[in-house]
């Protein structure tokens, strides 16, 4: 839900980037704060483990000053990924209002993909969120490796609303930046309506 | 949607000043469960980003929460958080949003920002449901913003 102050003139909202682990979520988020002007950015968190795989989620506050005299900004995190992070999931997805799901286009994970999403889709009906109604955008990662399936497969198996989709090498940035427009984009546009 | 109206925005703020003031904190906050900072005390003295502040704070009841539903089902009322000079108090308020007093050690304590917290709580439970109750009367808020005119390119070097 996004959160207006109207005295502040000041738009709050939250996008989560859910997938399953390793698919590159946070390397999704890391690339966007790494080249946003530091004047659009508040300070990045990252709960992570020693592995460095994130154990609770990551956060990156992003700023866009002066819409028609509002400062628009975007809460960005990220899920931990692992089976026994559940609870965690269910946490972060508290007032969403905008998800990526980022897969691993790799054929030995898209079994975790399609649990992941299964995950999500469970989640969301314990907060009355209709996965038809939210902005949602897919994002196939790491099109970089060679054992990857055809994008007709992942978007068939994962995409079935037909919301709009997108091939990324996520540490390369490739696909990063299109894929954050668009689910800004409809955020911005769920606002008007 | 969440929102908040001008006079709806001083009325919290007055609260979150008083509260400050009076049990000498650096800072009160007002976050949602979800991370959003509501409000907060003018206080100069605090400098960490609070927009991250509030998320990792709403991040951390919510763990705790979890932590007291896995040792009984006990509902979680209130932490304490303290670093070599500071104190970090945070209760829940409805059950949907977390009141956030920092203070220094030297200057103030929990007891009192406890008792002042106390003094202040149904001033801003009354505050906080009649903007609930505002909201739900209202069908639509309009930001009047137009995605278009957001060139979210210009964000990035
Ligand atoms: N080959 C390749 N590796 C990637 C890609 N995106 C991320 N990675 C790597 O995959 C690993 C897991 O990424 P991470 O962002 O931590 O995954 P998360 O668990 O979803 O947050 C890291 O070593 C990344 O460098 C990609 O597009 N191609
Ligand atoms: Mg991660």
């Amino acid at each position: 839900m996004p959160f207006i102050n109207f005295a502040t003139k000041e738009i709050n909202c939250k996008i989560v980037y859910y997938g399953p682990g390793l698919s590159g979520k946070t390397t999704n988020i890391k690339w966007i704060y790494d080249h946003i002007r530091p004047e659009n950015k508040g300070e990045m968190i990252t709960l992570a483990t020693e592995t460095e795989r994130t154990l609770f989620f990551d956060f990156v506050p992003i700023e866009v000053s002066n819409v028609k005299g509002f400062k628009v900004r975007f809460h960005l995190y990220t899920t931990p990924g692992q089976i026994i992070y559940r609870a965690s999931r269910k946490l972060i997805l508290k007032g969403v209002d905008g998800i990526v799901f980022v897969a691993d286009s790799q054929e030995d994970r898209h079994d975790a993909n399609l649990d992941t999403l299964d995950d999500m889709i469970e989640n969301l009906k314990d907060y009355d969120i209709n996965i038809e109604e939210i902005p949602l955008v897919f994002q196939y990662n790491k099109r970089d490796l060679p054992n990857v399936l055809p994008v007709e497969v992942l978007r068939r198996d994962l995409n079935r609303w037909n919301r709009p989709d997108f091939e990324a090498v996520a540490h390369k940035g490739i696909g990063v930046l299109e894929t954050f427009k668009e689910i800004s984009r409809q955020v911005l546009k769920k606002l008007k309506s | 949607m969440l929102n908040l109206k001008p006079e709806e925005d001083k009325a919290l703020r007055e609260i979150l000043n008083n509260l400050a003031q009076e049990s000498r904190s650096k800072m009160v906050l007002l976050i949602d469960k979800s991370g959003q900072l509501i409000s907060r005390s003018e206080s100069p003295a605090f400098s960490s980003d609070d927009v991250t502040f509030a998320s990792l704070t709403a991040g951390n009841v919510a763990a705790s929460e979890a932590l007291s539903k896995l040792l009984g089902d006990k509902d979680l009322n209130h932490m304490f958080t303290e670093t070599e000079e500071e104190g970090i108090y945070m209760i829940l308020i409805d059950g949907k949003f977390i009141l956030v007093s920092i203070f220094d050690k030297r200057v103030s304590n929990l007891g009192i920002v406890r008792v002042k917290i106390k003094k202040f709580y149904s001033k801003l439970v009354d505050t906080l449901r009649s903007i609930e109750e505002r909201i739900k009367k209202e069908s639509a808020v309009s930001a009047d913003i137009n995605p278009e005119d957001i060139d979210l390119d210009t964000l990035f070097e």
